[in-house]
């Protein structure tokens, strides 16, 4: 059995509901009560394949707050916000022949069976599984092309940096920082071959990434924020910088060999954007990331970017599942961006106003809870897409 | 189908109610004893026998649903709060209002029954928890929580301008305002109190996570010790060692007269107006004055909380006492003279505040307070208190009004409703 159709959900009042429309739409109504326990009932509960349109009620139920409608473990509706007072909700979805389940998480007995009689559907093309599975081979070109981006870019720099030009290298460094910023929650675990896991010495993430706040004294400086301590706070390049330069080159390369042939399952996409914003609420928003050249803007976009490139492969098949989530993500995601927007100033390296201590004592709170608004949410996709397999 | 709830038992055997139950607690109960002591001839001065005494139990629960005023105003006042300001998010509209005061009202509910709001451990390998689990198993604790509305909910963006009450409008300037903008307004309150600083501090926590994307958090206190009497309970002290509280509006035809809100459009009527100060100390400054000028300043002696004009606490001041030398007894700037109901026509109002503290301040020097909180049917009646107090109370010398805030707090929702269901019907 599959769902057909998933028609769009708006608040309605709630009809009398057990009785077929003269549009051939079976009405189910649920209703939800706490009056001696947080109680689900379904009427009625057993209907001919074909459209169906399930109403919502809450009555005085304080417990639950959510519904779905699933085949086995996989959603296909669901209805949240379903505090006592507002009004009804609807969703309708085209039913084939089977056994389903109505789960209400709260309710003293959470699931309550549901059947439908009559054929079996089709097996559908197009429905949420299969959306989901294309959106993350998308997903995986877009890494491809990022860690190809980074390569390239980490070789300019150290041209630049061999060059002995400040000003230009500084240039580069920009250039190149935002590829890793955008795909480091799927590259972030590698080991260069046969190191211990243990050791930073042979943690890619820390050669490539390390900050002055994580530095591991037994390994010292390196990779990228090694050259940028350099180039903004020595403001000169010395033998020391060089070698950085081309122990990063090593490094990315390496990263990307090993990078190559990643699989993602939907809830990789979901955790690993969900990793980005944290990234952005632990390190960019306090300034931690670019603490001598004040970049953090420009990881903070490539973040979100990241993110929402994860989200756009997930978007189709989540909206397929949950549109009400699906929509307010891409809000909150818009609202981020628009934020961003205001910082942009293309006469800096990298595009982004700098992150002065000022700017992050005048703006930082906000920039965080625009943040905020989004994990909260975002934090939900993963077991959605996961269980829509 | 229908899915019946099974009447949940409590098991008499579980160790949690036999802790929470019949926790005793503060002055007065050790003053039970030293009574009972001084029955065996001690020299102690035993109390009066009609001397409140402060029972906390960790069941107690309150009902959210009601016909008259939230929970949290006339509720016997708790030990612990958590309060915090939120702004509504740029992008919000009335729907997402009407929602986020559905959902905060149903968790309100939950929580307040001492049940969690979801499931803290969910099912599901990828799935977030709902409740944050905090406050799991800790039981109800007393817990009240109550929603404030500021006045920019009924300004133009949500349509709902022609509902506004009357008296909603920003608080005007004051004598003495010291006011950080960072601590100051917020389009709507949330004041949670509980018997445990964890369950109101889950239930803040949770609400505020609720709100994520609707509204944003804006400021907060953290009130460790109450610093305001309801009825039947004793007096507290605030943190300048003095007991706060002795004359607050503790009788129901006060609350009737003074508090309730019932001139104004029907939605409004049960509600009440929430002011809420955050007003610094200067704790050092304090602790190193005298305690005859403490007591000049304050009014009333330090220890029994008597006024200066009395000899035990409930004794009505003497505003016309005067000394041998012809000076008032009771200083006319004293906090007590400028407050006090016989010298403000007769005013009242219904104080609830807590003591707070935010560690330390860049001097080195405890940043500690009152988080003042009162309720009353007109904020002009903390307006009128506030213009004389700023303008010449001696205590001024020792506090700063550095926070504040006005809302409208609705009436409880009836069973099946929600905390302000009637501006979106």
């Amino acid at each position: 059995m599959a769902v057909l159709a998933l028609a769009a959900c708006a608040p309605t009042t709630a009809g009398p509901g057990t009785s077929a429309s003269g549009s051939g739409v079976t009405q189910v109504a649920i209703t939800l009560t706490g009056d001696t326990g947080d109680a689900c009932t379904v009427s009625p509960d057993s209907v001919p394949a074909g459209p169906v349109t399930f109403t919502v009620t809450n009555r005085s139920s304080t417990g639950i707050t959510e519904l779905e409608l699933l085949d086995g473990a996989r959603i296909l509706g669901e209805k949240e916000n379903l505090a006592p007072g507002l009004p009804a909700v609807s969703f309708t979805l085209t039913l084939g022949g089977g056994r389903y389940s109505v789960y209400c998480p709260g309710a003293q007995t959470p699931n309550t069976p549901f059947t439908v009689t009559g054929a079996a559907a089709p097996t559908a093309t197009g429905d949420a599984a299969q959306l989901l599975q294309q959106g993350t081979a998308e997903y995986g070109q877009y890494v491809a092309t990022q860690i190809a981006g980074m390569v390239t870019a980490v070789a300019n720099l150290e041209t630049a940096v061999d060059s002995g030009d400040v000003a230009a290298a500084q240039e580069k460094y920009a250039l190149a920082r935002p590829f890793y910023e955008k795909v480091e929650s799927d590259v972030s675990g590698f080991l260069l071959p046969g190191a211990a896991p243990t050791s930073n010495r042979g943690n890619l993430d820390y050669l490539i990434d390390m900050r002055a706040s994580s530095l591991d004294p037994a390994v010292g400086w390196s990779g990228l924020h090694a050259i940028e301590r350099d180039l903004w706070q020595g403001g000169a390049i010395t033998d020391q910088t060089k070698k950085y330069a081309s122990d990063l080159v090593s490094n990315v390369t390496e990263l990307a060999s090993l990078a190559q042939g990643l699989n993602y399952r939907p809830e990789d996409l979901a955790n690993g954007a969900a990793a980005l914003l944290e990234e952005i609420q632990s390190n960019k928003i306090s300034g931690e990331e670019e603490r001598y050249s004040h970049l953090d803007l420009l990881d903070f976009a490539a973040n979100i970017e990241g993110a929402q490139q994860a989200f756009a492969a997930l978007q189709p098949g989540l909206t397929r599942i949950d549109p009400a989530l699906a929509a307010t993500v891409a809000r909150e995601f818009g609202t981020v961006n628009g934020m961003l927007d205001i910082y942009r100033d293309a006469s800096i390296p990298g595009g982004f106003t700098y992150y002065t201590p000022a700017v992050r004592a005048a703006d930082g709170a906000a920039l965080s809870k625009a943040v905020q608004a989004l994990q909260e949410p975002m934090s939900q996709i993963a077991e959605k897409v996961a269980t829509a397999q | 189908m229908t899915i019946e709830s099974e009447g949940r038992e409590e098991d008499p055997k579980d160790p949690r109610l036999l802790s929470r139950r019949g926790l005793f607690y503060g002055a007065a109960a050790g003053s039970l004893l030293v009574g009972a002591a001084a029955g065996f001839g001690g020299g102690f001065a035993a109390r009066s026998a009609a001397e409140p005494v402060d029972v906390v139990d960790l069941d107690t629960s309150y009902p959210f649903y009601g016909t008259g005023e939230q929970a949290g105003i006339r509720t016997p006042q708790q030990r612990y709060s958590v309060y915090m300001t939120f702004d509504i998010a740029a992008g919000a509209g009335a729907t997402d209002l009407q929602v986020l005061f559905a959902r905060w009202s149903g968790a309100i509910a939950q929580m307040m029954a001492g049940k969690p709001i979801g499931a803290v451990q969910p099912d599901g390998e990828y799935a977030v928890a709902n409740d944050t689990g905090e406050a799991y198993e800790l039981g109800p604790a007393g817990l009240t929580v109550t929603l404030g509305l500021g006045p920019d909910v009924f300004g133009r963006r949500f349509g709902l301008a022609p509902q506004k009450p009357v008296h909603l409008a920003p608080l005007p300037a004051l004598p003495s305002d010291n006011l950080d903008p960072a601590l100051t307004g917020g389009d709507l309150s949330l004041q949670a109190c509980a018997e445990d600083p964890q369950v109101a501090y889950h239930a803040i926590h949770d609400l505020a996570r609720m709100a994520k994307g609707t509204a944003a958090v804006r400021w907060t206190v953290l009130g460790f010790g109450r610093a305001s009497a309801g009825k039947g309970q004793s007096t507290p002290r605030n943190l300048q060692g003095f007991k706060d509280g002795t004359r607050n509006l503790k009788e129901d035809a006060d609350y009737e007269q003074f508090v309730r809100v019932t001139d104004d459009a029907a939605w409004t009527r049960g509600g009440a107006y929430q002011v809420v100060r955050k007003i610094q100390m200067r704790i050092e400054n304090w602790d190193a004055d005298r305690v005859s000028d403490q007591q000049h300043v304050i009014g009333r002696t330090k220890q029994a909380g008597a006024p200066l004009t009395g000899v035990a606490e409930f004794d009505a001041p003497d505003f016309a006492a005067q000394d041998a030398s012809g000076n008032p007894v009771i200083d006319p700037t004293a906090h007590i003279a400028l407050a006090a109901h016989e010298n403000n026509g007769g005013l009242k109002i219904l104080r609830r505040g807590y003591n707070y503290t935010d560690g330390l301040n860049h001097y080195g020097q405890l940043d500690a307070g009152l988080l003042f909180l009162s309720y009353q049917n007109d904020p002009a009646a903390f307006v009128a208190l506030q213009t004389k107090l700023g303008s010449s109370d001696l205590l001024n010398e020792y506090i700063s009004h550095i926070g504040s805030a006005l809302f409208f707090v609705p009436p409880a929702p009836p069973p099946g409703r929600y905390l302000a269901y009637q501006l979106f019907e």
